[in-house]
């Protein structure tokens, strides 16, 4: 019966007031980059909204986006949001196995037809008939196809999702591909990361909730409010890049000076992600602020982009174009930093 | 044990030029001075997101520094504290959403004659009449209604 209820009948029994909807929803709107003035709008919407069924398939992946999400250190706003959907299949969290957890899932698209959300996160082998993953004795594949038949939308959460992350790796040995090599014909949500930020994740979902629509997207599916930006834009050390100050070992007096870790091998300039801004581990930090440079794990194919402590002027991540888009961003002392950065590096790696 | 040692990490105490620099505070600042007079001369209200900013420890000293500390001083307990001050600036508010475990969640610098997180929603106005009538049911003595017949 409380399933017909709606979001703001279901809050008011347990005794929650609109003004801490509303705290919500600016949260939320914070989160999702909107202006401050649509909290009020979405504190509304999402009061009358009805649960909305959810079905989570875990492919071949680690299970880290699912600890990102169930460990974020503000349960209470995700609890809060949770409460306004129905995770109907999600084998990592779900009491029920076997026969009992796949009827839930067929149970899920049966009652919901074209109305429920498909997440997943993991990518999927497609070599040898796809048998290096199974659920059930159902092929990953099979299972992405058939559970993608009646959703209203994808969510492909994670980079192995999205673009086919670690699995997808040289040599890739079970020819593992992105939820978008497979599905075409329904609108896919990139929200990739190694894991991606959890309240990105649950930002996604509240503003398919709050909206009822897909959120803008980039050419390579991401959501723009979310990483519409490259770490490099919004990073707090960026100044210093500008002003040719760069770290030129982790224990130098750069690093401790703060200044920026382009020569150390940051990917910052050629990552599109939230960390800058909405961080980690509920906003005290990110890998960056805590001294290490950006791995670009939200980027396509980036296990396979060469060394972590390169510079991207060594060329592997397509830098040509960056380090372009850097000098117009008046940066002529980077890429002279860069330059010597990357005769540097081959006097340490032999030019490998 | 030697090895870990053996890490040339100083942590001296020095702070370091990224956490001194406040380079985002004063255009913050500029633009709260537009919206100030948007609201004192047409009425309107906005809000500014600090968390969409790359917003530095030092940026935030340097807006407390200017913006001060008002007369007015809130906490609205809801999903952990709200904290709404007005700045000395009068108008200009500083609202800060914490989670339950202290977390920052949302921060805004309102420029405002009243947050809206302050004001009491139609709905739960209209909840409370029947929250209220219902206690006064309670709180009523089923003789006293006798006492004044009598």
């Amino acid at each position: 019966m409380t399933d017909n209820m709606t979001l703001g009948e279901r809050l008011a029994r347990q005794g929650i007031s609109r003004r801490t909807f509303l705290k919500f929803c600016a949260s939320m709107a914070s989160l999702m980059a909107m202006p401050p003035s649509m909290a009020a709008e979405m504190a509304e919407k999402l009061a009358g909204i009805r649960r909305l069924s959810v079905i989570w398939l875990s492919f071949q992946e680690c299970t880290g986006c699912t600890e990102s999400i169930t460990r974020s250190h503000s349960p209470t706003l995700e609890g809060l949001l949770f409460d306004a959907i129905s995770l109907d299949y999600h084998h990592t969290l779900q009491a029920a196995s076997g026969t009992a957890a796949e009827h839930a899932r067929a149970q899920a698209m049966q009652d919901n037809a074209g109305k429920y959300l498909l997440i997943v996160d993991g990518s999927i082998p497609t070599g040898e008939g796809g048998v290096y993953s199974t659920i059930a004795g159902i092929s990953n594949h099979d299972m992405l196809v058939d559970s993608a038949k009646g959703a209203m939308a994808i969510v492909s959460v994670g980079t192995c999702a999205a673009f086919g992350g670690i699995p997808k790796a040289n040599p890739n040995p079970t020819g593992a591909v992105a939820v978008s090599d497979i599905i075409k014909d329904k609108p896919i949500i990139n929200v990739p990361g190694c894991p991606p930020i959890a309240t990105v994740m649950t930002g996604v979902i509240a503003h398919v909730l709050t909206l009822g629509t897909i959120p803008d997207l980039d050419e390579l599916g991401r959501p723009k409010v979310f990483f519409g930006d490259s770490i490099h834009d919004r990073c707090y050390r960026r100044p210093f890049y500008d002003q040719g100050k760069f770290a030129k070992s982790f224990d130098d007096e750069g690093a401790r000076n703060g200044w920026c870790l382009y020569e150390l091998g940051c990917k910052g300039p050629t990552t599109y992600n939230a960390c800058a801004t909405t961080k980690w581990n509920g906003g005290v930090s990110f890998p960056i602020e805590s001294g290490h440079g950006c791995l670009g794990c939200s980027e396509p194919d980036f296990w396979d982009k060469g060394s972590f402590y390169r510079p991207l002027s060594t060329g592997e991540w397509g830098s040509g174009e960056i380090l372009a888009t850097g000098a117009a961003a008046g940066a002529a002392i980077g890429i002279g930093a860069a330059l010597a950065a990357r005769k540097r590096q081959d006097s340490i790696t032999g030019g490998k | 044990m030697n090895r870990i040692k053996g890490i040339p990490i100083a942590a001296d105490g020095m702070l370091s030029e990224a956490v001194l620099s406040h380079g985002n505070a004063l255009p913050l600042l500029h633009e709260i001075e537009i919206l100030l007079n948007d609201l004192a001369t047409t009425g309107t209200s906005a809000s500014l997101d600090l968390r969409s900013l790359p917003m530095l420890p030092a940026d935030y000293e340097k807006l407390r520094e200017v913006l001060g500390q008002g007369e007015v001083s809130a906490t609205v307990d809801a999903l952990g504290p709200t904290w709404v001050r007005e700045t000395a600036i009068h108008g200009v508010w500083w609202v800060t959403h914490r989670n339950a475990e202290g977390d920052v969640t949302a921060e805004f610098i309102e420029v405002t004659c009243m947050p809206e997180i302050l004001r009491t929603h139609p709905a739960d106005a209209r909840a409370a009449v029947e929250t209220l009538r219902s206690r006064l049911l309670q709180s009523v003595p089923e003789t006293e209604g006798d006492d004044h017949d009598g």
